[in-house]
Parts: C-alpha cells; sequence; structure tokens
C-alpha cells in the first residue's frame, strides 16, 4: 500500500458518494455546487463501476449543477448558487432537492447552507450538505447525506412506534448490487414482521422517510459505511442502533435476524418460524445440487477482494455456507484503525476457517499478499498448490485470477464486465444466486 | 514566442474565441457563424458536463506504458472507469494483449489542501516509478492543485533526473476553462514539450554498419511516403483500418498518433511528411506546433465520415502528393460500391427526420451522412462552437428542407428534452451519455460515438446504415421505456421557450 497515492481508487470522492445517494432517493434531485466536470466524472464511474447502471431519474449528465468557473473562485459562488437553485426548482420536478458542495466551492468558502435556508423558509423542498471531494471517498459522501437527511429532512418523532425500522450500510452505486441487496434485506427484516423504511429501495417514499424518527431501531447493515450517520440519528433522534455485517447467504441471515429480534425483543415463535423458512427454502433449493457438486469437486480455495461490506460478508458465506476456503481476504477501503479493527473483530468470529484479512488500497499488490500467504512453488515435486481456487472481487481482480490460474467474479465496486439491476445477494434465498454466479464462472465452458 | 514555451496551453475561449451557448437556424450558421464566437455569457440553469480533465484522461490512458497520476481528490479520474473499457478493448485490438489502464490519484484530503501536497506529490512519483517501471508517468492536475497553489512543473523538473520515467505534466484544473475541447490542448502540450525526442539521443547510437545505413536510406523513403493520422481517440482501431486501406491504396503509409502508439516512438510524428487530421476539433494546436517545429505540413479540413466527406479528405491528401488522378480512380470505385450496398437501406430511411448531438465537427459530417442515406435532418446540438467547421454548416445548409435548429450546448439536456418534444424525430444520434433524453422520449437513438464501432470513410457509412437499420426495424426499448420512465423536467418547462436560459448568467434574481 503506498503512502502517497490510490491505486485505481475503487469508489469516487464524498460529492459522488452522495450524488448517487440522492439520485437513488425517490424524488431526489441533486444541485451540484461544482464545476461542470463533477458530474460527468461521476456518470463516467457509474458507467465503468455499477455494472451498467448510470443515473437515475435525474442523473448522469442530467444532473443540475452550477459549473463554477474562474469568476466564482474568485469573486464566490453564492450568488451563481441562488440562481442555480432558483431556475432548477423551475425546471426541474422533484420531491427534495439536494445542494451538494464541491472541492472548488469549499476551498472558496461559499456559505450553501445559508443559500439553502432562504429557499426552504420560502417552502421549498431542499436541504443542504457540504460534501467537497476532498473531505473523503464516496463511502463517507453517503454518510454525509444521510446525515443531512436526518438533521434537516425528517420530523422529530416521539414516541417511537414498536416494530418500526430503519434501515442502511449499501451505498447506492458504490454496491452495483444495492436494489437487490437492500430488497433482500427488506424481506429478511419483514420476515420478522418489522415495518421497514429504507430510503433508497423501490419501495421507500419521501413520506415515510419523512416519518423515519418513529422507528425503534437503526439497523446498519455494514461496520463502517454510515455509522456516524446512526451515531447522529441517535443523538437527535434518541433511536438506538445496531451495526450488522451485511447478512449474505443462511448463516449471516441467521445471525442477523437473531440479533434484530434479540434487540427488538421479537417473540421467540416468530424468531424461529422466519429462522425455519428461510434455511429450509435454501436447503431444499440447494439439495439439486449435491450429485454435481461432488462429483464436480467444486469445492474451492478462494482469494477475497472487496470494501469493507463484501470482505466480509463473502468471506463468511464461503467459509461458513459453501463450505470453501476463503484463504485470503482483502479490504480495499482507507479505514482508521477503529474501523480496521471491528473488520478484524468480525472475521475473527468466522467459523470453519481462519480469515486471513489485509487492509490494501492498490490491487496489484494483492498478488503479493496472497505470496506471503501461500508460498509459491519451489519446484519440488509434490507441491501442494493453491489450487483450485476461485478469485471473487471487483473487475480489476481479473489479473489475478488470470495469474493464478482461477476463475473470478465482479462482485464489489468496479463491476465493469456484468449487467446488475435486480440481483442481490443478501437473504437466504439471494444465497443461492451467489451460488448459482460462482459455479456457473467455473462450469462456463463445460 | 510559441504557446509551447509556456507551462500551460492556452484554453480555447481565448485562442479560438470558442462558445458553447448559442441557439440559430442552419441557413444562417455558414454566414452567422462567427458572431456567436464571443463570451457568450453562459446559461443561467445549468446542467452537469464534463471537463477538460476527462477527456485528457480517455488520451492517457490509452497510451501504453504510461501509468496516469492524477492530482487531486480522489474523485478526480474515476471517470478512467469507463475509460479503462476502452483501454482493454482498444489494447487487445491492436496487440491481442488485455490490459488494465493504471492510474492513481493522490487523492488529496484536508490536511494536503491547507499545507499543501507537492511533497506528497513528488514522493507519489518516486514510487510510481518504482512500482510500476512505466515509460512514462503523465501528471494530470485537478482543481484542487489549481487552487492550493501546488506547482507540478516544479516538482516534475525537480525529481526528472532521478526517475526513469519520462514525466509529462498535463494541466486540467476544470473551473479554468468552459471549453473541455482545451483537453486536447493540454495533453498535446505535455507532448510537444516532453516526448517529441527520442529517448536514447541519436548522437549516442552506435555508429551504423553497412547494412545499417542501407536501412536508414529505406527508411527515408518510407517517411517520406508516411503521414501521421491523428487520433486521440475518437476512432476505434476498426475505423483506423479503414483510414489506414484508404492511405495504402495511395500508396501511403500511416503512424497514428497518439493513442495506443508507445510514447517512446512519438519522435516518428516529427518525421512524417504530412500530418492528417480526422477530426479539424482536435488537432490544429498540435499539428502546428509540427509544423512550425519539424517543417511538417498538415491538413486540417475535413472529417472522413460519409462518402462524400470520406472522399474530399482522401483527395485533399492525394492532392498534397500528387497523386489526384490515383485518388480519383479509387474514389470512383469506392463511391460506386458504396452507394450501390446501400441501397438496401433506403425505403427504412428514406424522408424519415433525424436529430443529431456531438461535437461540432463529428455532428455536422454525421447529419450530411444521413442526408447520403435517405434522411432529412431536423436538428443539431453541439458541444462547441469554433471557426473550423464554417464550411460544414454551408453544405448542410445548400440541402437542408427546412431551417432546422442549431443549438450549442455543452449537453445540457434540458434545452435537448423541449426541443426533441417540439420536433419529434424519428430518429436520434447522440454522444456518450447523450441519448437517455431522447430514449425516454420513445424516439429510436443510435450512438454517434463509440470506439468499438465502424463510422469512418465508405466501411463506415455502411456500417452504421447496417446498424440504423436494425435500430429502426425494432425500436421497442426505447418505445416501452417512454411510457413507464419520466424526465424530470416540469411542464411547465415544455412550454418554455428552450432557449430562455441562453444568456441569462448572471442576470438579477
Amino acid at each position: 500500500m503506498s503512502a502517497h497515492f490510490i491505486e485505481r481508487p475503487r469508489y469516487t470522492c464524498s460529492l459522488g458518494g452522495a450524488t448517487f445517494a440522492v439520485n437513488a432517493l425517490p424524488g431526489g434531485i441533486p444541485i451540484l455546487h461544482a464545476p461542470a466536470g463533477c458530474a460527468g466524472s461521476f456518470a463516467w464511474a457509474q458507467n465503468g463501476g455499477s455494472a451498467l447502471q448510470v443515473g437515475g431519474n435525474c442523473g448522469s449528465l442530467s444532473i443540475p449543477s452550477s459549473n463554477l468557473q474562474e469568476n466564482e473562485v474568485v469573486f464566490g459562488g453564492d450568488a451563481r448558487l441562488r440562481q442555480q437553485v432558483k431556475n432548477t426548482l423551475d425546471v426541474v420536478d422533484g420531491g427534495l432537492y439536494v445542494v451538494l458542495t464541491s472541492c472548488v466551492t469549499e476551498i472558496v468558502g461559499d456559505d450553501i447552507l445559508s443559500v439553502v435556508k432562504d429557499f426552504r423558509a420560502e417552502g421549498a423542498s431542499i436541504i443542504g450538505a457540504k460534501t467537497g471531494g476532498f473531505k473523503g471517498n464516496a463511502y463517507h459522501g453517503y454518510d454525509i447525506l444521510l446525515q443531512a437527511l436526518f438533521k434537516d429532512f425528517i420530523e422529530a418523532r416521539k414516541p417511537k412506534r414498536r416494530g418500526s425500522v430503519n434501515v442502511w450500510g449499501i451505498a447506492p452505486y458504490l454496491d452495483p448490487f444495492w436494489r437487490g441487496n437492500l430488497l433482500g434485506v427488506r424481506r429478511l427484516l419483514q420476515s420478522l414482521g418489522l415495518q421497514v423504511n429504507s430510503f433508497f429501495a423501490g419501495e421507500d417514499s419521501l413520506e415515510a422517510i419523512r416519518a423515519s424518527a418513529e422507528a425503534e431501531l437503526n439497523i446498519v447493515v455494514s461496520d463502517v459505511y454510515g455509522i456516524d450517520a446512526a451515531v447522529a440519528f441517535e443523538e437527535r433522534h434518541g433511536t438506538p442502533f445496531l451495526a450488522t455485517s451485511l447478512p449474505i447467504g443462511p448463516s449471516a441471515s441467521s445471525a442477523f435476524l437473531t440479533a434484530v429480534a434479540e434487540r427488538l425483543g421479537t417473540a421467540e415463535t416468530v424468531l424461529d418460524a422466519a429462522l425455519h423458512e428461510g434455511n429450509r427454502t435454501y436447503y431444499k433449493t440447494l439439495e439439486a445440487l449435491t450429485d454435481c457438486y461432488q462429483d464436480m469437486d467444486l469445492q474451492r480455495y478462494a482469494v477475497v477482494v472487496g470494501d469493507a461490506n463484501y470482505a466480509v460478508a463473502l468471506t463468511r458465506f464461503l467459509a461458513e455456507d459453501l463450505g470453501w476456503l476463503p484463504e485470503l481476504t482483502v479490504c480495499t477501503d482507507q479505514l482508521d484503525g477503529e474501523e480496521q479493527a471491528r473488520l478484524t473483530a468480525r472475521l475473527d468470529q468466522v467459523k470453519n476457517v481462519a480469515a486471513n484479512l489485509v487492509f490494501e488500497t492498490d490491487g496489484s499488490e494483492v498478488i503479493g499478499h496472497l505470496n506471503r500467504r501461500w508460498p509459491r512453488s519451489q519446484g519440488q515435486r509434490y507441491y501442494n498448490a493453491f489450487s483450485p481456487a476461485f478469485v471473487l472481487g471487483s473487475s480489476f481482480e481479473r489479473e489475478l485470477a488470470q495469474a493464478i490460474g482461477a476463475p473470478h467474479l465482479s462482485i464489489s465496486f468496479p463491476v465493469a464486465n456484468r449487467a446488475i439491476l435486480n440481483r442481490g445477494y443478501t437473504g437466504f434465498g439471494n444465497g443461492l444466486t451467489l451460488v448459482e454466479d460462482l459455479l456457473s464462472a467455473i462450469v462456463n465452458g463445460r | 514566442m510559441s504557446s509551447y514555451d509556456q507551462k500551460v496551453a492556452p484554453k480555447r475561449e481565448e485562442r479560438l474565441k470558442t462558445c458553447i451557448a448559442h441557439s440559430g437556424g442552419v441557413c444562417g450558421m455558414g454566414r452567422k457563424a462567427k458572431a456567436c464566437m464571443i463570451d457568450d455569457g453562459e446559461r443561467g440553469f445549468t446542467q452537469g458536463s464534463i471537463c477538460l480533465l476527462l477527456v485528457a484522461l480517455a488520451i492517457l490512458n490509452a497510451m501504453p506504458e504510461t501509468v496516469v497520476l492524477i492530482h487531486g481528490a480522489v474523485g478526480c479520474g474515476s471517470c478512467a472507469h469507463s475509460q479503462n473499457a476502452n483501454t482493454r478493448s482498444g489494447g487487445a485490438a491492436r496487440t491481442g494483449q488485455v490490459k488494465d489502464a493504471i492510474w492513481l490519484s493522490t487523492a488529496l484530503n484536508e490536511v494536503d489542501v491547507i499545507s499543501g501536497a507537492e511533497g506528497k506529490l513528488g514522493q507519489a512519483i518516486r514510487e510510481a516509478d518504482q512500482r510500476y517501471r512505466p515509460k512514462t508517468i503523465a501528471v494530470v492536475s485537478g482543481c484542487v492543485p489549481g487552487l492550493i497553489g501546488d506547482d507540478i512543473d516544479s516538482v516534475i523538473a525537480e525529481l526528472q533526473p532521478s526517475v526513469s520515467a519520462r514525466l509529462v505534466p498535463v494541466h486540467c484544473e476544470g473551473f479554468k476553462t468552459r471549453i473541455w475541447a482545451t483537453a486536447y490542448d493540454a495533453v498535446y502540450h505535455g507532448i510537444g514539450r516532453n516526448l517529441l525526442t527520442p529517448r536514447i539521443p541519436e548522437a549516442k547510437r552506435a555508429s551504423l554498419s553497412r547494412e545499417g545505413e542501407q536501412a536508414a536510406l529505406l527508411e527515408q523513403e518510407k517517411l517520406k511516403r508516411t503521414v501521421n493520422l491523428m487520433n486521440v481517440s475518437s476512432m476505434g482501431r476498426v475505423d483506423e483500418l479503414e483510414l489506414e486501406r484508404l492511405l495504402q491504396g495511395l500508396g501511403l503509409e500511416a503512424n497514428i498518433f497518439p493513442v495506443f502508439t508507445h510514447p517512446d516512438t512519438f519522435h516518428k510524428a516529427t518525421r512524417a511528411a504530412l500530418s492528417v487530421s480526422t477530426c479539424p476539433t482536435h488537432d490544429d494546436y498540435f499539428l502546428r506546433q509540427l509544423q512550425e517545429q519539424f517543417g511538417v505540413p498538415f491538413l486540417i479540413k475535413r472529417m472522413p465520415i460519409g462518402i462524400r466527406n470520406t472522399s474530399l479528405w482522401l483527395k485533399d491528401i492525394a492532392g498534397h502528393f500528387g497523386l489526384g488522378a490515383t485518388a480519383d480512380r479509387i474514389i470512383e470505385a469506392e463511391e460506386r460500391e458504396a452507394r450501390a450496398a446501400l441501397e438496401q437501406f433506403r425505403p427504412l430511411f428514406e424522408g424519415r427526420k433525424v436529430f443529431l448531438s456531438a461535437g461540432e465537427f463529428r455532428a455536422l459530417v454525421t447529419a450530411q451522412l444521413l442526408e447520403e442515406l435517405g434522411f432529412e435532418v431536423s436538428g443539431i446540438r453541439m458541444f462547441h462552437h469554433d471557426a473550423f467547421a464554417d464550411d460544414e454548416y454551408d453544405k448542410l445548409a445548400a440541402t437542408a428542407k427546412t431551417d432546422y435548429s442549431i443549438n450549442v450546448a455543452n449537453v445540457q439536456p434540458f434545452e435537448e428534452a423541449n426541443l426533441l418534444n417540439r420536433v419529434k424525430p424519428d430518429l436520434f444520434l447522440g454522444h456518450v451519455n447523450g441519448n437517455s433524453t431522447a430514449a425516454k422520449l420513445g424516439i429510436p437513438t443510435h450512438t454517434i460515438y463509440n470506439t468499438g464501432l465502424a463510422y469512418i470513410g465508405y466501411r463506415g457509412a455502411f456500417e452504421v446504415a447496417r446498424r440504423l437499420h436494425r435500430t429502426l426495424k425494432n425500436p421497442a426499448f426505447n418505445r416501452n421505456l417512454s411510457v413507464w420512465a419520466d424526465l424530470p423536467y416540469s411542464r411547465k418547462w415544455y412550454e418554455a421557450d428552450p432557449f430562455s436560459h441562453l444568456h441569462s448568467r448572471g442576470d438579477a434574481l
């Protein structure tokens, strides 16, 4: 890992992450207070990384943007922003307008929040967030956007409503499977009889988001993404939160439901029924694979390369559900010490295989980590090779897969070589989808 | 003093008086065009677009054995995720090998913004040089270094003696120019100042043997027939092959420059007999340098899209070499065969209205191609306007059935939605990320640019026709989409004058 650069960053900046999230909000219209190129950069990042999904209803090059030039850098951009917001309200129909700042406006020091406040005073549905690109990566921008929603859009609600929960932790477009994964998590929670608001799923609405402070629990299906927002929510609205890993497959989904039920005091019979139904359906379906899985010897060693969510969740699925051997897990996010400790603790709990977690932003270094973990052949006659193997990662890991002669599946951003719209891996049934995708990559030459 | 003596290439709004905000009819454009080339004040409502950094990275990421080091916040350069697909497929088409581009970001953070990041950049260059051992490192600066005052040229000058890669600064501070075509000048500026001399100075090479002398003589002969064929990534390999084929018909050899060409061979461009642009929007800055510094003459009048324009392009080159008669024979045969092949598609195309949007030159010549195929042009939007395409307006005006709309805009799909809603064309051709507006309105669309597809030359004309025939045969995707997917614009906007936000920037609220 270099201390001075990031190789092919697997995310964009905080402005980008916030823009992606507003694109995914029902009725969300981003207004970028930024130079012209930021919107295009995000559209092209989605084009290359989000498995062929670009934009949303007002995404890509349709995003309203003040397109700052030298003049605004010298004299300030407040007046230009005011004009842009006024015209946006005229030209573009939306449910919630979100002004987002860029590097340029943060450095110049434009006071966007007072501009936003003035429009809100006139009755516009508008909030703002300070997302200057140098403040962090896109996952951080996702968190900042949530914080802005919690602060300025959702209404204070007391008392809390029993059985009502909010869930987040899956960043739209940065997780190319965001729609399917949100839906998978919703289905899990609904199996406990809960009413779920998840902000960015097709079933969500601005009305439900506005009322989301009535939830009795916030569930963050990530150890990193949206944690700061959960803390801010609790401070402002008094709703506590539960952070879990992304529940992929039957083991993680069972643990997820058990943890949620415990926090909410859900009746044991309800939990047991949900666990039974989820596991039974998964294994009744998997049953059909039994012959081929054995006869074709489909167990694999694996390298998992992914963001903070996928690195942990995929490793656990392979080790606990599929019975594979994930010998090396690489998390490609830039994380602070505390975040790294959280992920390490999670992986330490994974059963069946002693996981080996490395934090490395640069994809080309992964093979070095693998060689240190699993020494290469010295030319000995009997060499216990890292084979047969499989590489789960982003599309950059094709090079690694080729180098070690293994099949490969792109799951974590960037996913350039798959088309994803509705697919998700979270929950019980979606675990089967992951099994299908992994094994299909092995047998596609058959 | 040449602008190449400066650290930064001039911006096009100053150098060429390029504008991005204008509306008019096609018939007046040829005469009036120059009137728009003033400080055009811009729109009071704008949508995000691209900046020169994206375009520059598209070129640099397609240079072999080159590491692109972006000095900026971590989001500048995320466009490369999309460009990497071109690097992979373009590399495969030319070398048979699939390789990812290597781009790095200094990912400037709050501390860097406050204390400056020249030190970080220097260390990043050193580390990139050691880790990847590239032949070239392009150091591309985004907005932030421009704002905090990092001097990338000084960092590079200081480091160059101690690293093995050749370092090329490319200035892409997005807020400094609203004409993203400045990117071509920015990249050529970096190449022109740093990569046109051989890596190993020729004087130091061992003296030639007898065979070597003969080879050198043959090389000299070859150079007299070598043409620099400029491609800053607007053509895929399939299009290059078509132009190489046509040049070979004249006995000429193409030296393709600069994409997918090894930077260590860039100096060859300085020895060619002629440089030929394939898109006049791209190359004038560099072609002038090649002429002034190295005496290589150039042609920059045509883009070889469409039958007639391909023939004119070829004729100009042949004329330069005194090969007019050969060219006439080639053109006669090529045109006859192509026109005959196109007849089969004509019944589906005849009289259908088409609307186009792209870079100025590409849009105007593709419009002429579509007229050749039997379509009627009903509107053209272009990303900017400058003086290079004046002749093309005259050609279009001569054949126009109506005085259709010409709209200069750096994309701005809100104007397009309003216009398309009025014009209701039967077909739309738009650039990258520029087809979704028409698609959601239910109009059959086809991409006007994609480096995997053929557009150029006689072959390109036929392939475009073939694809449009396919598009029009079953336009159900867009038609179905339009029933359920809305554009984000208000009803009030569709009723307003499509150009009511032109020239309103800075107006009092």
